[in-house]
């Protein structure tokens, strides 16, 4: 039984996806949590589409590292995303939809010229062979500076989330704490994309906020549900996938989905 | 809602204790390799074949197949966690080469003891079809080569020189497609196993002796098909075909690359009509699996028949798989091009 916990720690690539997912999870957790409250989870999925426009953007560009390309173009899209949905009047899914489905287009139709789209379909499923040593330094980048954000603006970005007006009338810079937490969603999202898969990303940042909230009765509790089954999924998946030969990404989703119908007829049943 | 932190614990507990379970269950039914063994891996289909001919059941190496028999070609292939295990206790891995396994490279880096065996080392590759003309027709004219067609095939690299330039991965890599090519392969095959398990030399060169036996009696069923298909031309919807109409003496007109993922625009469904229509070309080569929908729609605008040739890249485990779905695609261009 040890073996479940041993045997794949001899393999470098493990080593690193496991770190990665140590890292990674949990910001997951903490982030989901505020998708899930403002109700952004339509948001996060456009944002994990765009991932293939700013590759294709990179392939004609002929920028040699595509994952620039897709960390800006990610950055840029959801700054759009955030300032249209705050002006248009046209309802904001609807929006979204329209964002999400054009950029996918884009995407689709530029790397699918000439029939080489087969090179890209890893990024739909995710390839946790790619996770290198240089990604795991910029997950960890990554984490430190998401956790100062969320220490300092916290307070600001719960209160923008409960009432917009009320928080501007107490001069909090609503639109500049939206943009600063849409681009640390673009970050994280872009970052793990390339091993979870663009079809399922959404769900990870989704199913651990959204099962702490079945459980969770005040704030501290839903942060530390969310985070806590966001790692347990995270490992367990990636263990599990790397016994059975299944992709990890989908394993972890399934593992979240479990979590998440456990907790859903927990709360049913108790409230 | 008093027992939550319980039920939490409980139920994380509950999910972590099952998929122990599960996954001990299923690793159980996989066979777990023995050290003194000599490890086998081949990368695909046509390799697994190819190298269980040359081993035979001699006991003491172990063959295993990094895919599944029924992945098909390796162009989009995700390398797994579990191939990498595999790969890892592997003292040979085959591979076909010229681009197919494309995650070769990382292979190489991960693990640089594994002995990395080329199948198509010794292979003259054809270059990648264009979506276009083919090259041979325009060097004819173009060029004041005094060469045949035939002998421009084996010299890709001169009629690439003038309008296109390959770089080393723009291969066709379908080389098994070709039976004296993959008669190279074998040869190559045998000769690599023999370096690396030298113990077993003597029943490696009787078995591919016997399997090349075989291979040549193919061929010259092959040959005497040639006489009827020399010189025809031809439309093919798989690259994998180049390597049959080489064997056969044909010519290429319009290759439509039509495998795993991709998707046909109109306008080219548009192109290959129009030149199957302005060539008379009478027969396409197709794969049945990707090249059905194509196929039927070609047989209902145009007079041409639909060829569907086995690509041999999936199948049963089974030493005359490859002889068997050769000789099924001979008897099948027989039927089409014969009078």
């Amino acid at each position: 039984m040890m073996d479940f916990f041993t045997e794949w720690w001899s393999y470098g690539f493990m080593r690193n996806a496991f770190v990665a997912v140590l890292i990674i999870t949990p910001l997951f957790g903490l982030l989901g949590t505020m998708i899930v409250n403002k109700k952004m989870a339509f948001f996060s999925d456009a944002l994990g589409h765009s991932a293939l426009t700013g590759i294709a953007i990179g392939v004609v560009l002929g920028v040699s590292d595509t994952s620039l390309s897709m960390v800006i173009f990610a950055i840029a899209f959801a700054l759009l995303l955030n300032k249209i949905s705050s002006k248009s009047t046209a309802s904001t899914d609807t929006i979204i939809s329209v964002f999400s489905s054009c950029s996918i287009a884009i995407g689709l139709a530029i790397l699918s010229k000439g029939g080489n789209f087969s090179k890209y379909s890893s990024l739909l499923v995710g390839d946790i062979l790619s996770i290198t040593f240089r990604e795991i330094v910029y997950l960890i980048l990554i984490f430190a500076a998401t956790l100062v954000f969320w220490f300092v603006a916290f307070n600001k970005l719960n209160a923008v989330s409960l009432h917009r007006t009320l928080a501007k009338s107490r001069g909090i810079h609503v639109k500049l704490i939206e943009n600063i937490f849409a681009v640390f969603i673009a970050l994280i999202v872009m970052l793990s994309i390339k091993w979870v898969g663009i079809l399922i990303i959404n769900a990870l940042l989704i199913l651990p906020a959204a099962s702490s909230r079945n459980l969770a009765e005040n704030m501290r509790e839903y942060h530390f549900f969310s985070i806590l089954f966001s790692v347990f999924s995270g490992i367990i998946g990636l263990i599990i996938s790397y016994f059975t030969n299944v992709a990890t990404g989908p394993m972890i989703v399934i593992v979240a989905s479990v979590i998440y119908f456990a907790t859903y007829f927990y709360g049913k049943r108790s409230a | 809602m008093r027992h939550k932190y319980r039920f939490t614990a409980v139920l994380l507990v509950g999910i972590l204790l099952v998929s122990i379970l599960l996954t001990n269950l299923y690793v159980k039914t996989e066979e777990t390799g023995d050290a003194d063994k000599l490890r086998v891996v081949t990368s695909f289909y046509p390799m697994y074949i190819a190298a269980l001919n040359v081993i035979g059941d001699q006991s003491g190496v172990e063959l295993e197949n990094l895919s599944e028999p029924q992945t098909g070609c390796l162009h989009d292939y995700q390398m797994t966690p579990a191939d990498m295990r595999l790969l890892s206790s592997a003292d040979v891995f085959i591979v076909n080469g010229g681009g197919i396994e494309s995650f070769l490279s990382d292979v190489a880096e991960t693990y640089p003891e594994l002995t990395i065996l080329n199948a198509s080392d010794q292979v003259e590759l054809l270059p990648e079809s264009e979506q276009e003309h083919d090259h041979d027709h325009e060097a004819d004219s173009d060029e004041e080569h005094s060469h045949e067609a035939e002998a421009d095939d084996e010299h890709p690299d001169d009629t690439d020189s003038d309008a296109h330039t390959h770089t080393h991965s723009d291969e066709n890599a379908h080389a098994w497609m070709s039976i004296p090519d993959y008669r190279i392969q074998v040869q190559t095959i045998t000769d690599g196993l023999i370096k690396a398990d030298p113990t077993h030399a003597d029943v490696y060169q009787k078995n591919a002796t016997a399997y090349d036996e075989k291979l040549a009696a193919l061929e010259k069923e092959a040959e005497e098909v040639k006489a009827y298909t020399e010189g025809r031309d031809l439309v093919i919807f798989h690259e994998a075909y180049d390597y049959v109409a080489e064997d056969y003496g044909m010519h290429v007109i319009y290759t439509l690359n039509l495998d795993e993922e991709r998707q046909v625009s109109a306008g080219e469904v548009a192109d290959v009509v129009s030149e199957i229509k302005e060539h008379g070309i009478t027969t396409v080569f197709a794969e049945e699996l990707y090249g059905s929908d194509m196929g039927s729609t070609i047989e209902r605008e145009t007079d041409a028949k639909v060829c569907y040739l086995d690509t041999m890249v999936r199948g049963e485990y089974e030493a005359d798989s490859y002889i068997k779905a050769m000789e099924n695609n001979i008897r099948m261009i027989r039927e089409a091009f014969a009078p």
